[in-house]
């Protein structure tokens, strides 16, 4: 507000106020008042703030005022240059904070130093391979031999026993409730990772037998505004093995790799997990290390306790292979930052941050930087001639070289400035959506001491590297002729700015390809023809909350249904989610000769095959009857590895003895990714306890799935029903392509974006340089034809030139980032086709704008002026 | 900047339908002529709702104009001692009103179903 004005406004203000307290009230009055004040904000009652930056000396100020006008003198041309950088920035912006965060993981232990996690590591000539599962009685022999091993903790985290997915209830009410994050662990967990305790304590809470560890949220939900310390929790109706609860936690922070709201204890366990032996591996093992312990060190001790401890209780148990074994396995301890995006690749049962699409997102980040840094310089140059005069005039007047230089400088930094903060703005307003796209939370953290001076000091630096050039450029002109108007931009300068545009749309090219080649590849995994039906397949979940009866008697209510073609009741499935167990196989002949393999082991039902469309290759499926209770059903890929041309009617061993016959060879069918090969996979017969699979002949799928609901309500009135659908979850297992794929498509339109701004603003100064030339040419008679090829004949060349370039290096990059992955495409000549042509399309839709424009106007009206 | 290029636009001296309004305001409420009152009386004579601030600002627009210069009156106590800034019509304020005037009079008298006595609107 003006100060001259307060006096009398306030005055006015005041006297409606009390006019309208005597006719309303208080309330209505102080509304009105604060309306009022609203609308007094005017232009003629705001009182005029002028920047006063006394501190800077004068020229820097003026250098600054120029620049202003600079800005405000050729707004297409200004906004061209500060928006294109400014999206550069922005997407720049969203992908530092997005690798920032994915390399921010497991960063915040006290101990950070010696939280490890151990790992297998075998390494021979033919085969290396990592992996965490190891035996559980591992554990008592790291404690009672290893000194410098502080705590070890065991989990399980593969679907096994309650691992996963639970429908649970407080043990006082009666409503089943949906849960995920359920694991196994022993105590030490809580010490080991440093998980701060909200109800009991770290050593305690999962120390009684049975006892559970619930998260502070789930605590929340229910047990609201109490201790839920020694109450019951009942998992899938299960009344008779109801769990304890003996702490809460603070929820695991979003930075840690690992996940999980409810964890039971393994500790004392009658049966399942935490009471298998030395047979099988099941248990990923977590340590704290005693201060300044060496790991190296402690990786020799392992070794040296496998072979003068574990070898003897391997031989007890018959294991094969074990002279292989001791020459070539060894252990490796893996600090627990690692864990999270798993560069070693080691096998674990995690969801992990993709390693490759860090650096992938990195390298296109620089890229988009790079490009929106070049268009800076390529416009800056391009406007040379016309700041000619003025570089000229300054001279003559007295300015030196290194004034000229800093005034560029402090141009092109001014330009970056606002470049930043519009580009801020724009990758705040984009968050949303790229955190849809990328399915994280990031937020930009504008209060972090660190965000707005690295935002300042990236933009002074980006100013100052992508003004050096313009300003050395600028600053040596010869006043003398550029004042004559002799100026001209040299060979050298148009064969810079030429090669910018190349290179500029290289990578557009290379991003677009890229783009191509990612979305054809998820086409082709999307499409592929996986050796069994997902179309049709819906999976009802929870089914373990009933009695084994019960499942029995709904399967068959279910088949009543028409539209329901067939049901099986196994919780193996060939798609996310599904349970997944490896049992060591040999042919009985060959047994203690040779080693085994190991191939997946699945319980599935009679109707499996039929719900699932697999296709039996030879035999027979397994009957009703109680006589397959020794048989097996092999994919091929297992009889390959069994080395057996018909294997009908062979006898198989399994690593527990028990002996099975083949009856039948399954056509090949993905179970796991379709980057990898089909590994064997042995069926044998059982039912399943959580999942009913129902495959529908009607389209009318909701229906049948209301049909459902009331069958299912008839059984569990107190659980609501949970489906999934098997194609739906089988495009879960590609999250991390879909993710890929959405983000290099607009990572391309972006560059698309930012090297036509760039075309466009050089296109139309190239026209308006030569638009004197175009008239005498049409005065003297030639067509608008022509005048368009000669004005965007130079930058097709070019476009031209960065096809070229593009397409080998396109290539390479493309097969490397296929590498000899399974099912991968082939990367034909169409893509290449494709993307160029698109390039090439965009680019002469750009340079048409103004060509065309100079082509078609009447030459008089610029000749006329000499 | 802006603020220099819209008051540039505004340097004419057209009257436009609000301003006039306000300026035959300004003449009825003579010696009472503050944004306050005005706004008051403007609300009471044409049943529209405004606020003081839009009046203030429409004050300020036609002194810049010329039409209307202002000084501090007394104070008074229901405005908490503050003084007010009444405002009086210049002659050229008086001129523009007078302009306006006539050149409604004479668009009236071309009306034709006027002049003709037959008055139908409901053509």
């Amino acid at each position: 507000m003006k100060s001259e004005l307060a006096e009398e406004v306030l005055g006015d203000l005041d006297e409606k106020f009390y006019k309208v307290l005597e006719e309303k009230g208080h309330r209505g009055a102080r509304k009105i008042y604060w309306l009022q004040v609203m609308k007094y904000f005017r232009p003629f009652a705001i009182k005029k703030t002028r920047l006063r930056l006394p501190k800077i000396a004068t020229m820097q100020r003026h250098y600054l005022k120029i620049s202003w006008r600079n800005l405000l003198r050729d707004k297409a041309f200004s906004s061209i240059k500060i928006g294109g950088f400014a999206v550069g920035i922005a997407a720049c912006i969203l992908i530092s904070l997005y690798i920032n965060h994915e390399l921010s993981y497991d960063k915040h232990y006290q101990d950070q130093e010696s939280i490890y996690r151990i790992a297998n590591n075998y390494q021979s000539e033919e085969y290396s391979e990592m992996w965490t599962n190891l035996e559980g009685p591992f554990k008592p022999v790291l404690e009672g031999n290893i000194p410098e091993i502080d705590l070890v903790a065991r989990v399980v985290l593969w679907r096994w026993g309650k691992v996963g997915e639970n429908h649970i209830r407080p043990s006082n009410t009666l409503n089943n409730i949906y849960e995920g994050g359920f694991f196994y662990s022993d105590p030490e967990l809580f010490e080991i990772l440093e998980v701060p305790m909200v109800y009991g304590s770290q050593k305690e809470a999962l120390n009684a037998p049975n006892s559970i560890a619930i998260s502070k949220s789930k605590a929340d939900k229910y047990f609201p505004n109490e201790n839920p310390v020694g109450k019951q929790l009942i998992l899938n109706d299960d009344t008779e093995r109801a769990y304890t609860i003996g702490g809460v936690f603070e929820d695991f922070v979003s930075t840690s790799h690992l996940q999980g709201d409810f964890i039971m204890t393994l500790k004392d366990r009658k049966s399942g997990p935490g009471t298998s032996g030395w047979c099988c591996t099941n248990y990923n093992f977590y340590v704290k290390l005693t201060p300044n312990a060496s790991k190296t060190a402690i990786e020799q001790k392992l070794t040296n306790v496998r072979d003068t401890y574990i070898m003897d209780k391997y031989r007890e148990i018959g294991k094969n292979g074990l002279d292989d074994l001791q020459k070539h396995q060894s252990y490796y301890l893996q600090p627990v930052q690692d864990i999270y995006l798993n560069k070693q690749n080691i096998g674990d049962n995690m969801t992990h941050g993709s390693h490759d699409l860090v650096w992938i997102f990195g390298g296109v980040a620089l890229t988009i930087l790079l490009l929106a840094c070049l268009n800076f310089i390529n416009l800056s140059t391009a406007k040379s001639i016309k700041r000619a005069k003025e570089v000229g005039l300054r001279k003559v007047v007295g300015s030196q070289r290194s004034g000229l230089i800093v005034q560029h400088l402090t141009e092109s930094s001014f330009y970056s400035l606002l470049s930043v903060v519009l580009g801020t703005l724009i990758a705040w307003g984009l968050m949303p959506l790229f955190n849809k796209i990328s399915a994280e939370a990031l937020v930009i953290p504008w209060t972090s001491w660190w965000f707005a001076p690295t935002l300042l000091s990236g933009a002074l630096l980006i100013g100052f590297l992508s003004g050096i050039y313009p300003a050395f450029y600028l600053s040596k002109f010869n006043p003398i002729e550029v004042l004559k108007g002799k100026a001209s931009s040299g060979a050298s300068t148009s064969f810079f700015r030429n090669s910018m545009v190349v290179f500029q749309f290289t990578v557009t090219v290379i991003l677009i390809i890229a783009a191509i080649v990612t979305q054809k590849q998820f086409q082709h995994f999307m499409n592929k023809s996986l050796g069994f039906e997902k179309e049709q397949v819906v999976n009802i979940l929870g089914l373990n909350s009933l009695k084994e009866n019960e499942r029995e008697v709904f399967k068959e209510e279910l088949e009543r249904i028409t539209a329901i073609q067939s049901t099986s009741l196994g919780d193996y499935l060939p798609v996310e989610g599904g349970r997944n167990t490896n049992f060591g196989f040999e042919l009985v002949e060959k047994k203690g000769l040779e080693e085994g393999f190991e191939a997946a082991r699945w319980m599935v039902d009679e109707n499996y095959l039929e719900t699932m469309g697999m296709e039996l290759v030879s035999g027979r499926n397994f009957t009703d009857q109680s006589l397959d209770e020794t048989s097996i059903i092999i994919n091929e890929s297992m009889a390959h590895q069994f080395g057996l041309d018909d294997p009908i009617d062979t006898q198989v061993v399994d690593m527990f003895d028990g002996t099975y016959r083949i009856i039948g060879v399954v056509k090949d069918f993905y179970f796991e990714s379709l980057t990898s090969t089909v590994r064997p996979l042995a069926m044998v017969r059982g039912k399943g306890r959580e999942t009913i699979s129902i495959k529908l002949n009607s389209s009318n799928i909701e229906q049948t799935l209301a049909a459902v609901n009331s069958i299912w309500e008839g059984f569990k009135p107190n659980q609501p029903i949970r489906y999934s659908f098997m194609n739906q979850r089988f495009q879960r297992m590609y999250e991390d392509l879909i993710k890929a794929k959405t983000l290099l498509i607009i990572f391309s339109i972006l560059s698309v974006t930012i090297a036509c701004l760039g075309l466009f603003a050089l296109s139309a100064y190239s026209v308006e340089q030569r638009i004197k030339e175009v008239s005498v040419r049409k005065v003297l008679g030639a067509s608008a034809q022509m005048i368009f090829k000669l004005l965007a004949g130079d930058f097709i060349k070019l476009i031209l030139i960065s096809i070229a370039v593009a397409i080998p290096v396109g290539w390479l990059l493309m097969d490397e980032l296929l590498g000899d992955m399974t099912n991968r495409i082939s990367l034909s000549w169409t893509v290449f086709a494709l993307a160029s042509l698109m390039a090439l399309v965009i680019a002469i839709i750009t340079v048409s704008f103004e060509s065309i424009k100079a082509a078609l106007i009447n030459p008089a009206t610029r000749l006329r002026s000499e | 900047m802006f603020y220099n290029l819209v008051t540039y636009i505004m340097k004419e001296t057209k009257l436009g339908d609000f301003e006039e309004t306000i300026l035959l305001l300004v003449g009825i409420l003579d010696k009472e002529a503050y944004a306050f009152k005005i706004a008051e009386e403007f609300e009471a004579q044409t049943d529209r709702a405004v606020s003081i601030g839009a009046v203030h600002s429409t004050l300020n627009r036609l002194g810049d104009k010329g039409f209307l210069t202002s000084e501090m009156g007394a104070s008074t106590a229901e405005r908490g001692g503050r003084r007010k800034r009444i405002y009086t019509i210049t002659a050229s304020g008086q001129r523009a009103l007078q302009e306006s005037r006539d050149f409604k009079i004479s668009l009236w008298d071309q009306f034709p179903s006027l002049a003709g006595g037959n008055l139908n609107f409901n053509i």
